[in-house]
């Protein structure tokens, strides 16, 4: 079979798949279901099959002059992050079917839930950065109405937020585009970056700026201080959104295009050891302890979890702007294993809300009896975060670390600093959570929450299995790990 | 094969798995009023719940003891990176410490059957109790840096809920202090951990240290910033200034038992991973003379004043405890400061006795508790009489602590003193010993008013109205045996400190 056909597949699949959901008469809801479910599980089917038959050819679907092309390609970034969105999003859209039940207008949240999946499978097959960009445009589009979903005051005004933050940062990655395209040999990805010596030599310091900026502007998806405001407010979306995508596919589309530009376009040679390297690792050493303080404070479950997802998001931009192959390695490790992380940890706080309603911490009190099932994967959740060793945390915790070392850089040695001062901070916000729930004093009257309890299969098992990866790739992290390392010996 | 050695690991930990998942049937099954069946009927009886419990501890001390004493196992479980292993080696030091973690461990846990019956829940509390017991002596049986960091960990996180077990307001910022301090020392440490990695030759314990000579040239200077951060990290479990203030605040609210496995054996845990970092893995000479040696000795000497202080100070009896806790683990980790192998000799010797003496400690504070609630020294006028072995049992291991000969405390002490004379750490060799013998005064000062006050409360105190009551016999005989202990170990300390001398002479 043709490969190449396959790429293309996989990323319209879903796109018209999606589109279609509100115009089929489904007879009932759990027809829709299983509509929505087999083209998530094809789309996913493809991906994995190209991701085990890997070619190099490219395929171009179409070009607007020049060598300005809309192609896509399946290469070893490509598919860590194809990869991911693909194992995660059967389950995140099995769990939707429960959760949205409660939440209404389900044709248009499949819709664009789903297209959103074609969308993210465009960024992360994208060949060159016209492609890429441009799914980038679409990613924010067909979000907007996600978080828009409920329609109240709180969501439009967050949407609008949203798409504010996100068009602006476009705006700046542009900028970052249009040099490539003039200072760059090609508009590819290559390995290394495709800069010309001698504009790269002669325009050096222009580079190296608009580097920032495009730095800064794809960051705004990644929420980097001091782009990270939309995420948080962004919580007021349903939990399979937040989940998903503010944990998941839109914040790493955002860092992904960020090692994009730095390993493949920019290349990491021209920028190592320049101030460009230096500001950046600044904003995300800040952004890692920022996130942490910020989720300290909040009282609300959703949103302490997104300030959380600010911090983490800032280790794999950390790890990306270290400018090594291990670095690349340290921040793809964390791409993969914050995903399982948060967006268990998110499913947890969803089945909270779901079940219950409760929606804020201190309304947590004795939950962990009456919910045991949630509340130990919630732990489990919040322990990896932590960074306890035997769980998947530690592992891209230790290869950021190591990275951080081996580069030699003092900035990279505050880096770990701060990564441990985050974890500390972690420990602390999400260990109150669980204290609360599992010890609320002795003379807790459990009558006054005789409503809660563990929610049906459909919630539990997307739980169960995210907890068992977890720790899988936690006590065996090596075959993933020595995949990334594979993949990051392409780049210098 | 060896891998049996892993057993008493995995069964007190599956054991105390099974019983934490009891606990929460149990709990739904008590909301739902449901009446529960087979192994949950089972755990809710309690007579048959320490069965089950003094037989696992039971068959994992032996485990335990079988695995340490018999040959240099080694096994490596799994790869938890590509160049990381998961690796266990039996070595003297972890003999040493598993083997005082196993007698304190079944002996606290001998005096929790009676004891916390007044504290409630108790499948949860031996749930936890059984699965700390499994991370230690996997703690113990580490043979290399990230096997042991990740032990230290969950060790750390599995012992919070016995912090936590009253579930009190107070317990729970107890907890939360716990878990901070805690995990900020062992953020720390692993902070430390990444520079090793790079600048050793390998990161499994080596005797006399593994650094790579080559590699480190010219990068000494972050080296010794990371082995400093290691010690105020790892430092933090014993107590060390400036990360001390959880101990006074966490150990008391437990029950006391648990304050007693926390006090006497958690704590060393510390003191192993400084053993560890400093002595098998970059090595006693790369720090000797270094700013990081004298900046550790003033941090172990300021611990050790500060500690006695407070403890003086203090009314409650079992925060008074944990205050003497915190100087008396410094007197430890003062003697492996001095880098030279009386010093070392000095702080192993004192981990055995210490670990005896304030288990005791706690125990009796226990009893105190247990038997009318008291919890304040000055609430123990005429204790004496109304319990008089308890209360010589008390004043032999407080003796003991003090340092008075015969009792064990002294031999310590002894070697302690003299290793600092020998240390050629400048002003340290005398100045330690002097701050010794004050923490030693105000030792006598905080232990011995209890003695005094109990056996002779004075003229106004009406002796014909005491009633003699002993607390029960399981909570009486691990204080018996504490208690003998500390006599035996100081009359015939000659074994004990021939064994130490071997692991010593190798290290320094």
């Amino acid at each position: 079979m043709n490969t190449t056909i396959l790429m293309v597949a996989a990323v319209l699949l879903p796109i018209f798949g999606g589109a279609l959901v509100p115009l089929i008469p489904f007879k009932n809801r759990m027809r829709m279901a299983i509509y929505v479910e087999t083209i998530v599980l094809m789309t996913s089917a493809v991906v994995a099959w190209l991701l085990f038959h890997r070619t190099d050819d490219i395929f171009t679907l179409f070009r607007f002059t020049g060598n300005l092309s809309i192609s896509f390609r399946v290469d070893g970034l490509g598919t860590v992050f194809a990869g991911l969105v693909a194992a995660l999003w059967p389950l995140a859209t099995l769990y939707s079917f429960e959760y949205m039940k409660h939440e209404g207008h389900e044709k248009y949240f499949f819709m664009f839930y789903t297209i959103t999946y074609g969308v993210t499978l465009g960024i992360a097959l994208a060949e060159n950065i016209v492609t890429m960009y441009c799914f980038y445009e679409m990613l924010t589009m067909v979000t907007v109405p996600l978080v828009m979903h409920t329609l109240s005051r709180e969501a439009i005004l967050a949407s609008r937020t949203y798409m504010y933050y996100s068009i602006g940062g476009a705006a700046f990655a542009f900028i970052g585009m249009v040099f490539i395209l003039v200072a760059g040999t090609t508009s590819e990805f290559v390995p290394g970056g495709v800069l010309d010596p001698e504009k790269a030599a002669n325009w050096r310091n222009l580079l190296l700026l608009v580097y920032v900026l495009c730095f800064m502007g794809f960051s705004v998806k990644a929420a980097m201080w001091p782009f990270s405001g939309w995420l948080p407010k962004a919580g007021v979306a349903p939990t399979p959104v937040t989940a998903l995508l503010h944990a998941v596919a839109v914040v790493k589309a955002g860092a992904f295009t960020i090692i994009r530009v730095t390993y493949y376009s920019f290349g990491t040679e021209f920028l190592r050891g320049t101030w460009a390297q230096a500001v950046v690792l600044i904003f995300t050493i800040i952004t890692i302890i920022y996130g942490c303080s910020r989720a300290l404070k909040e009282t609300h479950i959703k949103r302490r979890l997104a300030w959380s997802t600010v911090s983490n998001l800032s280790y794999i931009l950390f790890g990306a702007a270290l400018m090594t192959p291990l670095g690349l390695v340290g921040a793809l490790s964390h791409m993969v294993f914050h995903a399982v992380m948060k967006i268990c940890a998110f499913f947890c706080a969803g089945a909270i809300i779901y079940k219950t309603g409760r929606e804020y911490i201190h309304q947590l009190d004795g939950f962990g009896r009456r919910m045991p099932k949630v509340f130990i994967i919630f732990t489990i959740s919040g322990l990896a975060l932590m960074g306890v060793p035997g769980l998947c945390g530690f592992i891209s915790k230790w290869n950021l670390a190591k990275a951080a070392v081996e580069s030699q850089n003092p900035l990279a040695y505050l880096g770990i600093a701060a990564l441990l001062a985050s974890a500390l901070l972690t420990a602390v916000y999400m260990m109150t959570i669980v204290i609360r729930a599992f010890f609320p004093g002795r003379d807790f009257d459990y009558s006054k929450i005789q409503d809660v309890e563990d929610p049906n299969w459909m919630m539990i098992l997307p739980l169960v299995l995210f907890a068992v990866a977890m720790f899988w790739f936690g006590l065996h992290s090596s075959t993933v790990v020595s995949g990334l390392e594979q993949i990051a010996s392409v780049v210098k | 094969m060896s891998s049996w050695i892993l057993l008493p690991v995995f069964l007190p930990v599956l054991s105390g798995i099974c019983l934490l998942a009891a606990s929460f049937r149990m709990h739904l099954a008590q909301v739902r009023g449901e009446t529960g069946s087979g192994f949950l009927m089972w755990a809710l009886d309690r007579k048959k719940l320490h069965t089950f419990v003094m037989a696992i501890l039971g068959i994992t001390a032996v485990l335990a003891l079988a695995a340490a004493w018999t040959g240099e196992h080694s096994v490596t479980l799994f790869y938890l990176m590509k160049d990381v292993p998961v690796y266990f080696h039996i070595d003297g030091i972890g003999r040493l410490f598993v083997s005082i973690v196993t007698l304190v461990w079944v002996l606290a846990g001998l005096y929790s059957l009676a004891y916390m019956e007044h504290e409630g829940e108790e499948t949860g509390y031996f749930g936890f109790y059984l699965i700390v017991y499994g991370v230690l002596v996997a703690l113990d049986f580490s043979g290399n840096l990230v096997t042991m960091y990740f032990f230290y960990e969950l060790m750390t996180i599995c012992s919070v809920p016995l912090v936590l077990h009253n579930g009190s307001r107070e317990a729970r910022m107890a907890a939360l202090k716990y878990l901070f301090y805690s995990m900020c020392g062992a953020y720390l440490g692993l902070f430390g951990i990444f520079f090793l990695y790079k600048y050793c030759g390998t990161l499994a314990f080596t005797a006399g240290g593994s650094l790579n000579l080559s590699l480190m040239q010219g990068n000494e200077g972050i080296l010794l910033i990371a082995v400093f951060c290691m010690l105020i990290g790892f430092g933090a479990k014993a107590g060390m200034f400036p990360l001390h203030a959880w101990l006074p605040a966490a150990h008391p609210v437990a029950p006391s038992p648990a304050s007693a496995v926390l006090s006497g054996i958690i704590v060393k845990s510390g003191v192993l991973a400084v053993v560890r970092v400093v002595y098998y893995i970059v090595g006693a000479e790369f720090l000797r003379g270094t700013w990081v040696q004298n900046a550790w000795l003033v941090l172990t000497l300021l611990t050790v004043f500060m500690g006695s202080m407070m403890a003086y100070r203090e009314p409650v009896m079992k925060k008074r405890l944990a205050y003497s806790t915190v100087s008396q683990v410094s007197y430890i980790m003062f003697g492996l400061a001095l880098l030279s192998p009386d010093g070392m000799t000095g702080a192993l010797l004192h981990t055995v006795f210490h670990a005896v003496i304030k288990s005791a400690l706690f125990l009796t504070a226990g009893v105190f508790l247990y038997m009318g609630g008291r919890t304040r020294v000055d609430q123990l006028r005429g204790i004496g009489k109304e319990m008089p072995v308890t209360i010589w049992c008390y004043t032999i291991v407080s003796l003991g602590l003090i340092g008075i000969p015969p009792m064990s405390g002294f031999i310590s002490k002894w070697y302690l003193a003299s290793g600092a004379l020998n240390s050629g750490t400048g002003v340290f060799e005398w100045f330690g010993p002097a701050v010794l013998l004050v923490s030693a005064l105000l030792t006598a000062g905080y232990l011995l008013p209890v003695t005094l006050n109990g056996f002779f409360p004075g003229e106004d105190f009406d002796v014909a109205e005491v009633v003699k009551k002993e607390p029960p016999r399981v909570m009486l005989v691990p204080l018996v045996i504490f208690a003998a202990l500390t006599v035996i170990l100081g009359v015939m300390p000659n074994g004990l400190i021939g064994y130490i001398g071997q692991i010593v002479s190798a290290l320094v």
